[in-house]
């Protein structure tokens, strides 16, 4: 199993070839490499909580409306929490 | 694809005496859906309007000609989430240990790059260590 970046990169150079089944317009691949690179260079992501930092709580419903309490989850070890846009 | 990684190590994380709890904007339906069809073990939690992001400094707002390609391909991030502003994460992953104190942080502008789930395992195994020698 390849790690997880060099399939990230692979799926990315499909994409922006253009070809099917994602057809994307070299407009769009533009559009959107424009709008990485001004996040970027806004230096936001090095503004981000960072290792030392206390963590936020939360109380959040899963997928299956449970509410589940980060300070539930951290009396029983140590946890991962990993951000993520969406399906699409 | 992240999310099938996380997966293929989710085992080894419990292992380790550790969990992995993913935090979207999407809604309920959304997040169900998704959850059922990756065969994912662990939680998917709906971080609804991005309040707990907006706390670890993730929160950005799509600029109006990203928001109008997304809605022109069918990317609805007002109907998705509820974000008729169009706001999002940028992706961060973060190991948290037992006392609430970030022990591991990565954070990318860039949505196509994403950390190893192999240097996640590895700051667990680190902590576990570290919690031995303590103990």
């Amino acid at each position: 199993m390849a790690d997880l970046q060099s399939r990230l990169d692979e799926f990315k150079k499909a994409f922006e070839s253009g070809a099917p089944p994602y057809n994307a317009t070299q407009e769009a691949i533009e559009t959107m490499h424009r709008a990485t690179a001004e996040l970027e260079a806004s230096g936001l992501a090095n503004k981000a909580l960072r290792v030392g930092d206390r963590a936020p709580q939360f109380r959040l419903f899963n997928q299956d409306h449970v509410e589940v309490d980060s300070a539930d989850l951290l009396r029983q070890g140590p946890v991962v929490v990993s951000f993520f846009r969406g399906h699409w | 694809m992240e999310l099938e990684a996380l997966q293929r190590i989710y085992s080894e994380v419990k292992d380790l005496g550790a969990q992995i709890v993913v935090l979207t904007p999407e809604l309920e339906r959304y997040t169900r859906a998704l959850h059922e069809k990756l065969n994912l073990t662990f939680d998917i939690l709906t971080d609804l309007h991005l309040k707990i992001a907006e706390q670890f400094r993730l929160l950005y707002v799509l600029p109006d000609y990203l928001r109008e390609l997304y809605t022109s391909v069918g990317n609805a991030l007002d109907r998705f989430d509820d974000e008729p502003e169009f706001r999002l994460p940028m992706p961060g992953r973060y190991v948290i240990d037992k006392h609430g104190i970030i022990r591991a942080a990565a954070v990318s502008a860039d949505y196509t790059i994403r950390p190893e789930p192999s240097d996640t395992l590895n700051v667990l195994r680190a902590l576990k260590t570290k919690a031995r020698q303590v103990a």
